[in-house]
């Protein structure tokens, strides 16, 4: 399904000097069904493979391939990713104000299907099936109208993403430390939705710092990534071995 | 009720606490009054002044015949009668060459220099420094440079009275001497630099001052040196009816470093004072300067009676890819200040900063902000603009940040704070935004407030009195301003900051 | 300076008192003698900096009055009016002139035309070249005073269209009357045909205590119009006023608001949007006068320039002495969406009063990059997503419009300006 293979990448940007290579060969095959887990520790290239993979601006692969479902992901635009099935969970959900969510979702639902060939989902179909999604969430009605992300809580943020996620059906959805600034419930309430969208054709890869989130989330495989390298990989006994030694082994290894 | 007294008293109060107001006895040598061709001459003459520059200052003096006084500012005051005052002042005995050495200035001068809280001799500054500091030993330039010492050039009306640790700072390449040494020692760069930044005809104070400028420090920084301590210029009007006229030039060469401070005060006198300097800093590739100002000149008593008129233009030009400059201000001096330190962003890359605190109270008048200039690509620039008025004064920002169509990717952020103490001041800002392209990313914010009565009763209630807590209050509205000052500056500002409101809180 | 320069064309026809229309002569020639004295402000007049009128106004406009336009031409310009059944009544001018075929007048409110007025007591506003050029030229106008207490329930419109057979100033000059807690919504709109004409129209408010007046105008003027305006408000206490522009049309536009507080505790709110690309060039001038206590003012402008479009705000918040608690906000944000698109902007605050709360912000910038990724991420394209972002934008001024309707027309409009644009 996804095929990243000797995956090398820096900032693209005529101000900073050469040579800043923050992916550096990452290879990894993620399977329909599977959830991986990528863990790390600040500054080893997390942040910055979800936004390659979702297609940021902003960064140059200096080498390797990517392809999705066989076809060349890298020379596609964002939108043309996420029309393919690609959702990428923020870290930071991006504020816009003005939109409201629900018209924000409609657009967005809208242009994936009309991408696709599909006929466009009618306004009260969406909103039935928005409503249906947002109970699970528990985000309330009035949420929607207002401007997407403005004046949410931590919380609120990271639940709407997972709305957005349930909503648009992708078939790899990708989270960005999605446990960042969550507390205990809300950390709870956001795993149940994501466990809810578990099937066996759509993949997830989690991205996080720590342990907690996989206690909920239980992956089948996890990596670690380290100065831009995979540097292990193993099952979800990995994880806890993690939490226990920490990263200082991996961080001396990679240099 | 009590700290609504507070304010009623600021009013009424004297503002006369000015500490720098006394005045030296010294005899003095006067060009003739007034401006003419021979009065330039006369100038050029006892500097003893290349040819070419005594042109220049004909060519600058005609321009200025035909220029008009600008008049948008919003600043009122007397005119000046330009036929009225001397161009010129030295003390006695100076001729072109200055002292050698401090044995041969007079004791009085010197005595004005420590009664200002400037050491002239080198040794003790070394003392001085070295008490607290490490033992003396070479640093890694060979130079015998203590941490915390700073490089002082005093102009004393038309003159250099003396700079020190030139010697020291030759050895690491450094320039560092008034501006009419450098015009006999090191004609072709000043000739190279000069009106470069401040064009001849840029405005007609800037005009007036290349046809008489006097004195006023000429800096070199070659390229990659960091200039081993920090540069400093003391300026002191003393003699009557004079105007000081001071041209600064700093160029800092690919990949050097310096930081200037400078300082003014000036005697209390009934009559105005002109001061029109230009201040021009030429930025290489990769170089940075950082420019502080503390203007204290005399800002005239309660009644507006008497004080200087600051009218100062003072521009950089990053000329070089990635160079940086940084202007500093507190201005608590003048009663009329006209102040703009600019930047033009040539350079792809380059930044500019201003930070400013301007402080007025009794009848000062204050117009001053700054201009950023993106030309470059990715070129960025900040401003910090804190305005304090008191009294019966008027405090304006006055502003341009503008982006030209080829500055692709310039920044500015921009923050213009004013406070008011009691109901008979003004505040007044008016920043001009000019965005030409649309990749320019520009945020303005300005606000006014007072300091509220919850402010001034929870300090008295924490034991501070009331003239204590405005200090304190106002300290830290200008908090980000004062953070970006030297170590040597901070202090003094924040004791200043309280000697200027003083008058306002009893 | 007192160097002669040549007349410009436009300046001579201005200075010809031959030109001038009859009634309020006393008035009139003062006007035009000063119009004469000063000419057209060039960019050297500090207020007309960014927006060089003299040389804008580059040909003769002789003043003009009427003229027949043919009635398709008039049905396809008052059609560009979105605001048919929103309002109860209309009134309409066409080259200056009362349309009474094509209006209908409200009941309940005083109302009566300029152009039959004996007396009217106008005084010319000191170095304002656009009122001292509409006191001497204006043709007609609405005289509306809503009486003490009376609440009109649907809202009145004013439709100014222009088409002169031949380049022309046309000028109208309306004067608004609210009196005490009287109430009115007052929607304007101006269109004018493709062919050069400058119009120059100048609204009077005066607004009694505890009234409220409602004012919307949408600015379709014809591609090659200069448009003139100006509003001047006089605010009683507890007096409010919503005042909003949106200027779509136009090959230049000059919107000036003059509003003075007179009574403590007022509100004024002013806000307007700009969607202009071309070579088209609005300016908005705004002088804010707290001359009393306690009063409250709002200005919020979102401009959006495409193209080579030129965007200009001045606005000047002035505080007296003893205006305390004086609470004045303004801002001004621009998206400039193509590469010879500008925006100047110059937010002024002048203050004389300690204990007030006074602020103003100001910014210019292209489409935000993280939120344009956001869009695409969820698989918007990039030019929807632009879209969406654009009339967000101006969907942000759009709500400082209490009428909701009116607020879903102007959005309307905002999307056809944007499918036209193919953003």
């Amino acid at each position: 399904m996804l095929e990243i293979k000797n995956l090398h990448a820096k900032v693209a940007s005529s101000v900073e000097e050469e040579g800043t290579e923050i992916l550096r060969g990452i290879s990894l095959t993620v399977n329909p069904g599977e959830v991986h887990a990528i863990m790390g520790p600040n500054g080893s290239g997390k942040s910055t493979l979800s936004y390659i993979l979702s297609g940021k601006d902003g960064y140059e692969v200096t080498e390797g391939s990517v392809t999705y479902n066989g076809e060349d992901l890298l020379d596609k635009e964002a939108d043309e990713r996420a029309a393919a099935g690609i959702f990428l969970a923020f870290q930071y959900p991006v504020e816009i104000p003005g939109v409201a969510t629900m018209q924000f979702l409609k657009t967005a639902l809208n242009s994936q299907r009309k991408a696709r060939g599909e006929d466009e989902l009618s306004t009260p179909d969406l909103m039935r099936l928005v409503r249906e999604k947002s109970q699970m969430l528990k985000v309330k009605p009035e949420m929607l109208k207002r401007p997407v992300n403005v004046g949410f809580s931590g919380g609120e943020k990271k639940r709407v993403e997972i709305l957005q996620m349930a909503v648009l059906e992708p078939t790899l959805c990708i989270l960005d430390e999605t446990d960042s600034g969550l507390d205990i419930d809300a950390l709870r309430v956001v795993a149940e939705g994501v466990n809810a969208l578990r099937s066996p054709d759509r993949a997830m890869i989690i991205i996080t710092h720590y342990q907690r989130l996989l206690d909920y989330i239980v992956p089948d495989k996890v990596h670690v990534l380290s100065k831009g390298k995979i540097v292990n990989s193993g099952g979800k006994e990995l994880a806890l071995e993690l939490e226990k030694d920490g990263y200082a082994a991996y961080e001396v290894d990679a240099a | 009720m009590a700290d609504l007294d507070t304010i009623e008293r600021v009013k009424e109060i004297e503002v006369d606490k000015y500490k720098y107001g006394f005045e030296t006895d010294i005899e003095s040598d006067l060009a003739p009054k007034g401006l003419s061709e021979d009065v330039i001459r006369f100038i050029s003459a006892k500097k003893g002044e290349p040819e070419w520059m005594l042109e220049w200052r004909l060519d600058a003096y005609r321009r200025w015949l035909t220029m008009e006084e600008p008049s948008w500012a919003k600043v009122d005051y007397p005119k000046v009668d330009f036929d009225d005052l001397y161009y010129y002042a030295a003390p006695k005995g100076f001729d072109e060459n200055g002292p050698n050495s401090l044995d041969e200035v007079d004791p009085e001068l010197l005595r004005t220099y420590e009664k200002l809280g400037i050491s002239l001799k080198e040794q003790e500054i070394l003392a001085g420094v070295r008490r607290q500091d490490e033992p003396s030993k070479l640093d890694d330039q060979g130079l015998n440079i203590p941490k915390g010492a700073v490089a002082v050039d005093a102009v004393f009306d038309s003159v250099s009275v003396v700079t020190t640790f030139k010697k020291e700072l030759a050895k690491a390449g450094v320039i560092f001497c008034p501006i009419s040494e450098a015009l006999r020692d090191h004609p072709d760069l000043v000739k190279k630099y000069l009106g470069t930044v401040v064009p001849v005809s840029d405005n007609f104070y800037a005009t007036l001052n290349s046809a008489v400028f006097s004195d006023g420090s000429f800096v070199y920084i070659p390229p990659g040196v960091r200039c081993p301590m920090e540069l400093s210029t003391y300026f002191r009007i003393n003699e009557k009816n004079t105007g000081q006229f001071e041209r600064t030039l700093i160029i800092a060469d690919k990949g050097s470093y310096v930081s200037y401070l400078e300082g003014c005060t000036a005697p209390m006198r009934d009559e105005n004072q002109l001061h029109a300097a230009v201040v021009e800093l030429v930025l290489l590739e990769d170089a940075e300067i950082k420019y502080s100002t503390v203007q204290n000149w005399y800002p005239g008593n309660a009644e507006g009676k008497g004080g200087i008129y600051n009218f100062v233009t003072k521009r950089a030009d990053c000329r070089g890819d990635n160079s940086k400059v940084s202007w500093t201000q507190v201005e608590t001096g003048s009663a009329v200040t006209w102040k703009y330190p600019s930047c033009i962003l040539r350079g792809d890359n380059s930044s500019g900063e201003f930070y400013s605190i301007a402080v007025s109270n009794g009848r000062q008048q204050i117009d001053s902000g700054t201009k950023m200039i993106h030309l470059g690509k990715n070129t960025s620039s900040r401003i910090i603009s804190k305005g304090i008025s008191a009294g019966k004064s008027s405090n304006t920002y006055r502003g341009i940040v503008s982006a030209h169509r080829k500055a692709t990717g310039a920044r500015n952020f921009t923050q213009c704070d004013s406070l008011l103490i009691g109901d008979k001041c003004s505040a007044h800002t008016v920043p001009y935004i000019e965005a030409k392209t649309p990749t320019a990313q520009f945020e303005h914010e300005a606000t006014t407030s007072k300091i509220s009565d919850e402010q001034l009763f929870y300090c008295k209630a924490r034991g501070i009195n009331e003239e204590e807590a405005v200090a304190l209050i106002v300290n830290g509205f200008a908090r980000d301003v004062i953070q970006q000052l030297p170590m040597e500056f901070m202090a003094e500002t924040q004791r200043l900051i309280g000697i200027s409101l003083e008058g306002s809180v009893g | 300076m007192s160097i002669a320069i040549a007349k410009t064309p436009a300046e001579e026809v201005y200075a010809d008192l031959d030109n001038l229309p009859d009634g309020f002569d006393d008035i009139r020639k003062q006007a035009a003698n000063a119009v004469a004295k000063s000419g057209l402000p060039n960019r050297r007049v500090e207020e007309w900096k960014w927006t060089d009128l003299r040389r804008i106004v580059d040909q003769a406009y002789p003043p003009a009055i009427g003229g027949d336009v043919a009635a398709e031409k008039l049905d396809e310009l008052s059609a560009l009016s979105p605001f048919g059944n929103i309002v109860g009544s209309r009134i309409v001018f066409v080259n200056g002139v009362f349309d009474e075929t094509r209006s209908q007048l409200p009941k309940n409110i005083s109302i009566s035309m300029l152009a039959s007025a004996d007396k009217v007591g106008f005084s010319l506003r000191d170095g304002d070249v656009i009122d001292a050029l509409n006191l001497a030229y204006a043709s007609d106008g609405v005289i509306i005073n809503v009486a003490k207490g009376v609440k009109v329930e649907k809202p009145v419109e004013l439709v100014f269209l222009t088409a002169p057979d031949q380049p022309a100033t046309i000028t109208t000059r309306n004067v608004i009357r609210l009196e005490e807690g009287a109430e009115l919504t007052l929607l304007e709109t101006h269109a004018g045909h493709n062919e050069a004409y400058v119009t120059n129209c100048v609204t009077e408010i005066s607004i009694a205590d505890n009234a409220t007046l409602n004012r919307v105008r949408l600015q379709e003027d014809g591609e090659n119009a200069i448009h003139l305006s100006n509003t001047a408000a006089n605010l009683g206490q507890e007096a409010n006023l919503r005042d909003f522009t949106f200027t779509i049309g136009g090959q230049t536009t000059r919107n000036q608001g003059f509003v003075t507080f007179n009574g403590e505790n007022a509100a004024l709110n002013m806000s307007g949007s700009y969607m202009i690309a071309g070579k088209q060039h609005a300016d908005t001038t705004l002088v804010i006068n707290h001359a009393v206590p306690a009063c409250e003012s709002r200005e919020l402008y979102k401009c959006v320039m495409d193209e080579n479009a030129r965007g200009v705000f001045q606005g000047k918040v002035i505080v007296a002495r003893d205006a305390q608690k004086t609470d004045g906000q303004q801002s001004a944000n621009a998206l400039l969406l193509s590469e010879g698109a500008e925006f100047d902007a110059k937010p002024e605050l002048e203050i004389y009063a300690d204990d007030v709360w006074c602020g103003h912000g100001a910014t210019s910038g292209d489409l935000d990059k993280n939120q344009l990724f956001y869009l695409k991420a969820r698989g918007i394209p990039e030019n929807k997503a632009k879209a969406l972002l654009i009339a967000a934008f101006a969907a942000a001024a759009f709500d400082e419009i209490e009428n909701e309707d009116v607020r879903e027309a102007f959005n309307e409009l905002a999307q056809g300006w944007l499918q036209r644009r193919e953003v």
